[in-house]
């Protein structure tokens, strides 16, 4: 049985990062799950972390190169938390030994609205 | 306007793909430094960097010098004072913090924490870097290079500036130091950082607009007559 939704004022809410990702090697979307939840544990601990409420909604494969592999993504966060979020994956350098780099280039309220960055 | 004085520089083609992909995340001026062995030849890709970003972004030229010697850091200085637009000198020396500081001659203390256990910087350097109107360099890259204690280190050392910087109002200024497309972020993310690790909003307005005091001050540098008296071509 699944829960009642709760009522809109109960709800957390969201907003909606779009990410600019660059990997020297090729990536999966549960890499890039791991890879933001390393971050943002890494860099906030683990108790702020539990706020930020992270989703990975979608992942896109952009192009590769002979230098790095480029990707987007929209990533879903608790309003409150957009700062702390974007900082911690903003230092984002290296995943199992490869240089990766995710910057923030779109921030929205929904997910239709975010897709206009892509 | 978001300036970044430091981008360090290398080849023509890694130069503009820098430039670019510094235009697309909304930078708006950038410096490609070079350290004074390599500062001549650099100033011969000005052209090709000028027709190939030519209307996407405005760029320079920053004179990095590194050295332990202090004469040598003021000669390179007196050297290249007319062909660069920023010269700074890499910090971590107590000799070099404090030489630098006191010359007037150079525009930026770059990372004075630089392989210390502490910031690098006293009441009284900040003193001296006020009086000289030398601004101090805090680099994004390194926060981002460094992991957990090393990291955490670099952030307390900031701190330590950003409670001198309170007391004393010397210049500041934040820069990337980026050397690939992994280094450069968007200037939202830049600044995010910034804000977690202890500056706020007006700090990092006032560092963008050191950064740009800067290139506008070396513009008109040989106008200075001397401090505080300035040539101007004013006909009326």
């Amino acid at each position: 049985m699944r829960l009642k939704v709760l009522p809109p004022t109960l709800r957390k809410n969201s907003r909606y990062l779009t990410l600019d990702i660059k990997s020297a090697s090729p990536i999966t979307k549960d890499e890039l799950v791991n890879m933001i939840w390393d971050a943002c544990i890494r860099f906030q601990g683990e108790c702020m972390t539990s706020n930020f409420n992270l989703w990975v909604m979608k992942f896109y494969e952009i192009e590769k190169t002979d230098e790095y592999a480029h990707y987007k993504s929209i990533v879903r966060c608790q309003r409150d938390f957009v700062e702390n979020v974007r900082s911690s994956l903003a230092l984002t350098y290296r995943y199992n030994g490869n240089l990766v780099s995710i910057t923030t280039i779109g921030l929205s309220g929904t997910i239709k609205a975010s897709q206009k960055f892509i | 306007m978001f300036f970044d004085l430091n981008i360090r520089g290398s080849s023509l083609e890694n130069n503009i793909t820098l430039a670019r992909q510094a235009s697309e995340y909304g930078w708006d001026h950038i410096n490609f430094s070079y350290n004074q062995n390599d500062f001549q030849n650099a100033l011969d890709l000005r052209e090709g960097l000028k027709d190939s970003l030519d209307g996407i972004i405005s760029f320079d030229y920053t004179l990095e010098i590194k050295s332990t010697n202090i004469n040598e850091i003021r000669k390179t200085a007196n050297k290249f004072r007319n062909k660069a637009s920023c010269i700074s000198v890499i910090g971590g020396d107590l000799k070099v913090n404090r030489a630098v500081l006191e010359n007037i001659k150079i525009d930026v203390l770059s990372r004075p924490y630089l392989k210390r256990y502490d910031s690098g910087i006293n009441h009284i350097l900040a003193k001296e870097a006020m009086r000289n109107n030398v601004a101090i360099e805090l680099c994004f890259e390194d926060v981002l290079k460094s992991y957990l204690a090393p990291r955490a280190k670099v952030i307390s050392n900031f701190r330590d500036i950003y409670a001198l910087y309170r007391k004393f109002d010397f210049p500041l200024i934040l820069s990337s130091r980026a050397e690939s497309i992994f280094d450069i972020k968007t200037t939202q993310d830049f600044v995010s950082v910034f804000k977690q690790i202890g500056l706020n909003d007006d700090e990092i307005n006032e560092a963008f607009s050191t950064s740009k005091a800067i290139l506008e001050f070396n513009e008109n540098r040989n106008e200075f007559i001397f401090k505080g008296v300035r040539r101007v071509n004013d006909e009326a």
